[in-house]
């Protein structure tokens, strides 16, 4: 019976179904999805529809107010566009420092989530596979490192930027180096602990094999194991890169001109004189383009993890 | 100017803010970027020679990231390059961060900043704690800094909040406004509605000069916008229930025209607060005005319980309230641009409504009606490049910088300026606030002298957000308000 | 065979990382937590003063409160977001049609930044500019107020929470799901037990590690929340949504008071600290389970 992990569960709305008999598949072979009845498809897709107006609304409305003119903001309830304005969009895109902001976002998130992936894969494999003394330990503090609040961590950090970390006139304060490698902080953490687990799952006989052909440490990371691991790194690139996207309270303590970053231009727009809300949604969401082009890109290779079946 | 609510808002540097900066400059007679040889009374070859011994230095800066604050960083900063050959870099951001960089920068000496912006009242904490570079010293010592034009006479009343007890000034004035009390001249000059009003109130409709009055005609037009469907009430209040702008409003704005001073802290008698103690946060003035101020509630739109500044200032400027209180620096644009505010033209400027006795006070300088608000430009102590930037700050005060300036953002920091045909031509557009400005604007005071400012007002807040959300009544809050005020000072140790 | 220094080689790149970004700027907080430091206070200089921070934060309602809250909000915001998750997961394993599509509008949230995220349910649900409030009012007569209702704030977040990292939830469990092998099910079919059997004795025992990861990472970030709420309530009604987050950026930002935030942050980590090892200590426990063959 070839079965999806899912169908063999839960079965369809109706009932688990007697299916033609077919050969079990073997270890590793790619599994086919059972069809599920018509109806039953179309039941999941309204479900879907369903949720997600509830996830596109607020998106939605970003769109209707980016697209309205200031003046005509409040007390107009209405959902349906009533305007569709582009002066909002336009003061954002031509704006002087949206470029620059826009790259260094594009800068620190792309440098940090491969700095931070990377990192993490040879500290993953290194916990999993070596007995290391106090492994446990130090995989627990890793994680430690992610669970403060930030506040009172901008002095310190402050400091080492405008005190320690500096040669002659130039310090960390206000570049995008500082922010990438600050944000290892909570990255690593996360793609470690994201990325052990999926490098425990994998046994280490493929390891072994490999050295026996003769591979050293680098060459089982490169040929056994990254190729295993494509839709787990996928899937952690994917969140270390929304993590330093979206960090605001780090990237505007220790930005000035230069090094600032989207999020902190976002905050630019509640202001004494009233909170641009218009240009405010029209950046939020033409900012949302980087992370949908990364997301599409590397969604190709969690289907490929989907699809090629299980590891056992 | 006033503290954005905090933790993340950052606000916008120079070219973002691009669309407020460029309204403002729709509202103004002249240019916006008046190249140097229109400004007749400048003598460029003096500015040229000063500068040169600095010439192609860049000097940094930090500010809150307001319309004036954005006209000094992109307009002033080009013209002042021109000028001398050093360049102006001013990161412009919300009001904490603005101020958690400069403190950080300041205590640590780490000299990333040569001029940072001091509002008014938080200048006395800087200059009693020494973060501040004396500058009417620097100025006397420097004979060959000192720029033709500029002097310290210039500057109105507003500069006595950067002088330390000695006479001294820290810092250069660069904005000033007062908050002010708008109401829809539209309304207010509908013959029916008076007629109507009249009728109903016995006396004629017009800008209210007592609680009383205003509380009246707060009913009056919500009750009228409630009858014919309109989002129209009549009164705005500035109510967050989560943010310190309410302890702003009614300490610094409401509680004055009740007599309350000083927000009842009595620094002649061991910083008290409580009545018993020789304060009077919890007195009879301060329990009035707050259960004045709370009753406005029910004549206020629904969004003001979750209103700063900045909504009030949205929902005047959408036409939603009849009347409020609102910050001058918005109330030239709401009067004026029509690409952010629906009541342009129909936008009238007074002195609050007082209670009695509180006019003569304020006029004999015992007392004060309201609140002025502002901030100047300073020189940390620890800065690396003062004489570049002395110069910066000089050119800022210049008289002939002083119009455009003031027409584009609605701000006056100096005597002169109220007579510039730059203002006087567009005073009418903006209901008269310059000219209210100019006559009144020494009634008006900015934050008492207190070093321990932002700690009492974050104290204190829950206390007034309690009274709003009416889980406590106004004496009840107030009572533990005045209590919780006088153990934070002895904690703090100015209550011995 | 494989060499121990191998093991610290690959290790050091991340140890060196946390050491100078991480532990370096926390002892310097530690150290805040046992002295008076207060820019605000008549001497500006930090003096050691013991415990007194801890004394002081004991007594602390509105710290205490806010820490209760915070819990709360964590229990509910990632507790709904893993049943949800795991649902919507499940959902996605499945052929149907619009499969592919759905994902990809699932993920949507995900790239909208905390502040924007924030932003935009605000101009959802404020009075006056909301059309959220404005039609619950009209059709069904409710009255929905962010700036009185404490439950109404704090529900509010819940569901911006939800809203915005469900689909992280999704991903994490797609991935999850779709590494398990088929066996154990193709088993349990053929001996015919029912659904909901299956799913607790064999799915999610074999899920749980990444269920655990997966809730002990939003777990954190929930706790740390601050962007969302200081842009949708500003901590309030009053404090009603002042998380732990904000009371530490309310006491280091706008009081200026070092040495006590250095002692709220201690307490707060405290706080994540127990939490979470209570879940690793499960996590490991399955773990040696699983290293022995479970």
């Amino acid at each position: 019976m070839a079965e999806t992990l899912s169908s063999a569960v839960a079965g369809t709305p109706n009932g688990p179904q007697a299916v033609p008999a077919v050969a079990p598949p073997r270890p590793g072979a790619p599994t086919v999805p059972r069809v599920a009845k018509p109806i039953g498809r179309w039941g999941w897709t309204v479900v879907w529809a369903v949720f997600s107006v509830f996830t596109l609304l607020p998106v939605y409305w970003l769109a209707v107010v980016a697209l309205r003119r200031r003046v005509d903001l409040m007390g107009n309830y209405t959902m349906w566009p009533t305007s569709l304005s582009l002066e909002n969009i336009r003061a954002v895109v031509t704006s002087d420092t949206f470029v620059r902001y826009l790259s260094n976002s594009v800068v620190v998130a792309s440098c940090n989530a491969a700095l931070s992936t990377v990192v993490a894969i040879g500290a993953a494999y290194a916990l999993s596979r070596f007995r290391l003394p106090g492994r446990d330990n130090i995989f627990f503090w890793l994680l430690t490192n992610r669970m403060a609040p930030v506040a009172a961590f901008l002095l310190p950090v402050y400091l080492l930027f405008t005190r320690v970390f500096t040669f002659g006139d130039w310090s960390l304060l206000d570049t995008r180096i500082g922010l990438i490698l600050l944000y290892t902080v909570f990255n690593v953490p996360f793609a470690v602990w994201m990325l052990q687990g999926m490098i425990d799952a994998i046994p280490e006989e493929l390891d072994e094999a490999a050295f026996v052909d003769g591979g050293g440490t680098i060459r089982v990371l490169w040929s056994v194991i990254l190729p295993i691991l494509k839709p787990g790194l996928a899937v952690t690139v994917i969140f270390t890169w929304i993590f330093a996207w979206n960090e605001f309270l780090f990237a505007s303590r220790l930005t000035a001109v230069e090094a600032r970053t989207i999020p902190t231009a976002l905050a630019e727009y509640v202001g004494v004189t009233g909170t641009n809300w218009g240009e405010l949604a029209a950046l939020a969401l033409v900012t949302m383009a980087p992370g949908a082009v990364l997301v599409g890109f590397l969604q190709r290779h969690i289907i490929a993890g989907l699809t090629a079946g299980a590891v056992k | 100017m006033r503290r954005r609510p905090s933790a993340a808002l950052a606000l916008a540097i120079a070219g973002v803010v691009g669309s407020t900066a460029t309204a403002s400059a729709r509202m103004s007679a002249d240019t916006m970027s008046a190249p140097p040889d229109e400004m007749s009374g400048i003598d460029a070859e003096w500015w040229a020679a000063a500068a040169e011994p600095y010439a192609g230095t860049t000097i940094t800066g930090v500010s809150e990231s307001t319309p004036p604050s954005v006209y000094a960083a992109e307009t002033l900063a080009a013209q002042f390059e021109e000028l001398t050959g050093i360049a102006v870099e001013l990161e412009a951001t919300s009001w904490d961060e603005m101020r958690n960089k400069a403190l950080n920068d300041m205590e640590n000496n780490t000299g990333v900043y040569d001029f940072i912006y001091v509002e008014q009242d938080i200048a006395y904490a800087d200059i009693a704690a020494e973060r501040l570079t004396n500058l009417s010293e620097m100025y006397a010592d420097n004979t060959d800094l000192q720029a033709p034009g500029f002097s310290w006479d210039e500057f109105n009343t507003f500069l006595d909040n950067f002088a330390d007890a000695d006479g001294n000034y820290f810092g250069v004035p660069m904005e000033a406004f007062i908050k002010i009390y708008l109401y829809r001249t539209d309304l207010f000059g509908d013959a029916d509605l008076q007629a109507a009003f009249e009728e109903q109130y016995g006396y004629p409709l017009a800008p209210a000069t007592t609680h009383d009055q205003y509380r009246d005609i707060a009913e009056f037009f919500t009750a009228h916008g409630t009858d014919n469907d309109l989002e129209l009430w009549g009164t705005t209040v500035q109510a967050t229930t989560s943010h310190a702008a309410s302890f702003y409003e009614f300490f610094e704005s409401v509680a004055p025209t009740f007599g309350l001073y000083d927000w009842g802290i009595n620094a002649e008698e061991n910083f008290a607060a409580t009545v018993d103690n020789g304060g009077a946060m919890n007195g009879p003035e301060a329990v009035a005005a707050l259960e004045y101020w709370v009753s406005l509630l029910d004549f206020a739109p629904p969004e003001s319980t979750s209103s700063t500044w900045d909504e009030v200032a949205s929902t005047f400027a959408a036409g939603r309230a009849a009347q409020g209180l609102v910050y001058g620096e918005n109330a030239t644009w709401i009067a004026a641009d029509g690409s952010r505010s629906s009541v342009v033209g129909n936008v009238g400027v007074a002195v609050p409504p007082l209670a009695d006795g509180v006019l003569e006070a304020a006029e004999s300088g015992e007392g004060y009606v309201g609140y002025y608000d502002g901030g100047a430009f300073a020189i940390p102590a620890g800065a690396d490049d003062k004489e570049a930037t002395l110069l910066w700050l000089q050119f800022l005060g210049l008289p002939d910088v002083q119009p455009e300036w003031a027409a584009a953002t609605g701000r006056v920091t100096e005597n002169a300026t109220y007579d510039a045909p730059a203002i006087t031509a567009i005073d009418e557009e903006v209901g008269g606030y310059f000219t209210l400005m100019q006559e009144q604007a020494q009634l008006f005071r900015g934050a008492p002298p207190f070093a321990f400012h932002s700690q009492v007002v974050s104290t204190v807040s829950p206390f007034i957000w309690s009274a709003i959300l009416g889980d406590s009544t106004p004496q009840e809050a107030l009572d533990a308000a005045a209590e919780a005020t006088e153990e934070e000072l002895t904690n703090l140790g100015y209550r011995t | 065979m494989r060499k121990r220094s191998t093991g610290w080689l690959l290790l050091a790149p991340s140890l060196v990382l946390m050491v100078l970004a991480g532990l370096v700027p926390f002892v310097y907080v530690a150290w805040t937590a046992f002295h008076r430091w207060n820019l605000n206070a008549v001497t500006r200089d930090a003096v050691f003063n013991g415990l007194d921070n801890v004394r002081r934060l004991v007594h602390d309602e509105r710290v205490l409160d806010a820490t209760r809250t915070t819990v709360l909000f964590a229990v509910y915001a990632v507790g709904s977001q893993l049943v949800i998750g795991y649902g919507l997961a499940r959902l996605l394993m499945r052929r149907f049609p619009g499969r592919q599509l759905f994902r990809t509008v699932h993920t949507i949230p995900l790239l909208v930044a905390p502040i924007a995220v924030g932003a935009t349910w605000r101009i959802l649900l404020v009075p006056g500019l909301g059309p959220l409030p404005h039609y619950l009012e009209q059709w069904f007569g409710w009255h929905v107020d962010l700036g009185t209702s404490g439950t109404v704030a704090f529900w509010s977040l819940v569901l911006v929470d939800l809203w915005h990292w469900t689909p992280f939830v999704t991903l994490s469990l797609l991935a999850g799901l779709s590494a398990l092998p088929v066996e154990p099910f193709e088993a349990a079919r053929v001996d015919g037990a029912p659904a909901w059997r299956i799913l607790w004795h064999i799915t999610l025992p074999m899920l749980k590690p990444v269920l655990i990861a997966t809730a002990f990472i939003r777990l954190m970030d929930a706790l740390r929340l601050v962007d969302e709420a200081a842009m949708l309530t500003k901590g309030g009604p009053g404090d009603s949504t002042r998380f732990l987050g904000l009371q530490l950026v309310r006491i280091v930002f706008e009081n200026n008071d070092y040495g006590y935030g250095g002692t709220v942050s201690l307490f707060a980590l405290y706080v994540t600290l127990v939490i979470s090892w209570a879940l690793y200590t499960v996590t490991t426990g399955i773990k040696r389970q699983r290293a022995h063959g479970g």
